[in-house]
């Protein structure tokens, strides 16, 4: 038994999983370096069992669920400006298509005689809302307004 | 936890019934914290990172078949939060330590436990982090060699040996404190 064989068993007598015996026990009572080791082993595992174990604030539990929330929001509102992003990109092909559908059978022509009528119409329809007009605004300032409130209001929920 | 009301907790967590996961963070924060806690040795730091198990642990959720058990999972979720904690660039306290080696006095020089355990902190601090991870899991209440074994995906050996390593090289950091 030499000591490096005795000084790589001394952790596992001191924890307790290997038993001294034998030419280890041998070697310990002739050696005093290992002996000495051994005794430093014990003092270690012993200190070790007596640490102290760290508690949790009191707020933990709290805080921990908030973050989850919070986190969860984020990942909703990346999903929703993907998908809006997404319906985006599939009204923008849509039109798209027709459009050139259109175009390949010649309806275009049609459709900008449709469009000459629309817009003649739609200026025929400013001029009589015209004088209307602060009401109009009034009207939809208030409703974006309402609209704002609401989304506050539903955001510090969601946190 | 019996596998049972593990079961049912867990089902209850996938449902989205936020107070079964408040139960699920209550259940298992005191000792999620004392690992983290015990590796990393800054309270806020402990925090933090504890919070971020949990967090991992709620959006793992739907992907844990239950193959392992609970327990198991969110040791295998501290010990990745802790080693990648570890390969962030080193905290003004391990930077302090090495800038400024603390040099025993003569009064200093026994192997008194009231010294050692001053003397432990920092060495456990020194060592490799999964060697710390080992120490702190391996001293805590509840837990096995097995639980370790299946966390950190190592043969139950490995663990042991590993333990024995980190054992040696805090005694061998203690003794050439106090050569």
């Amino acid at each position: 038994m030499f000591c490096d064989e005795a000084l790589d068993a001394v952790e596992a007598i001191a924890g307790g999983d290997l038993t001294a015996d034998g030419r280890i026990a041998e070697h310990l009572a002739t050696c005093p370096n290992c002996a000495s080791a051994l005794v430093r082993a014990r003092q270690l595992e012993r200190v070790l069992q007596r640490r102290g174990v760290p508690q949790p604030p009191p707020q933990f539990t709290a805080r921990t669920l908030a973050r989850v929330r919070r986190a969860r929001w984020r990942s909703d509102q990346f999903l929703d400006v993907g998908f809006n992003l997404a319906v985006i990109l599939i009204v923008v092909a849509v039109f798209g298509g027709v459009w050139m559908l259109l175009n390949r059978t010649g309806l275009v022509a049609v459709t900008t005689d449709a469009a000459d009528l629309f817009g003649s119409a739609f200026v025929t329809l400013v001029r009589r809302v015209a004088p209307s007009l602060p009401l109009y605004a009034g009207a939809a300032a208030l409703l974006a307004s309402a609209l704002g409130l609401w989304w506050w209001a539903e955001r510090d929920a969601a946190l | 936890m019996e596998p049972v009301n593990e079961r049912a907790l867990l089902e209850r967590c996938r449902a989205g019934d936020e107070s079964a996961f408040q139960e699920l963070v209550d259940r298992y924060k005191g000792l999620v914290f004392a690992l983290i806690a015990r590796t990393v040795q800054d309270r806020s730091r402990a925090e933090d990172l504890a919070q971020e198990v949990f967090l991992r642990v709620h959006r793992g959720l739907p992907y844990f078949r239950g193959e392992a058990r609970l327990s198991t999972w969110i040791y295998r979720i501290v010990a990745n939060v802790c080693v990648q904690d570890s390969s962030r660039p080193a905290t003004v306290s391990l930077d302090d330590e090495r800038a400024a080696p603390v040099v025993p006095s003569a009064s200093d020089r026994q192997f008194g436990d009231f010294e050692l355990r001053d003397r432990l902190e920092k060495a456990i601090a020194r060592l490799p982090a999964n060697y710390r991870l080992l120490i702190a899991a391996h001293y805590l209440d509840g837990v096995q060699y097995e639980d370790l074994a299946a966390a950190l995906a190592l043969p139950l050996g490995t663990v042991k040996t590993q333990l024995y390593r980190a054992k040696q090289q805090l005694r061998r950091m203690l003794e050439t404190d106090l050569k």
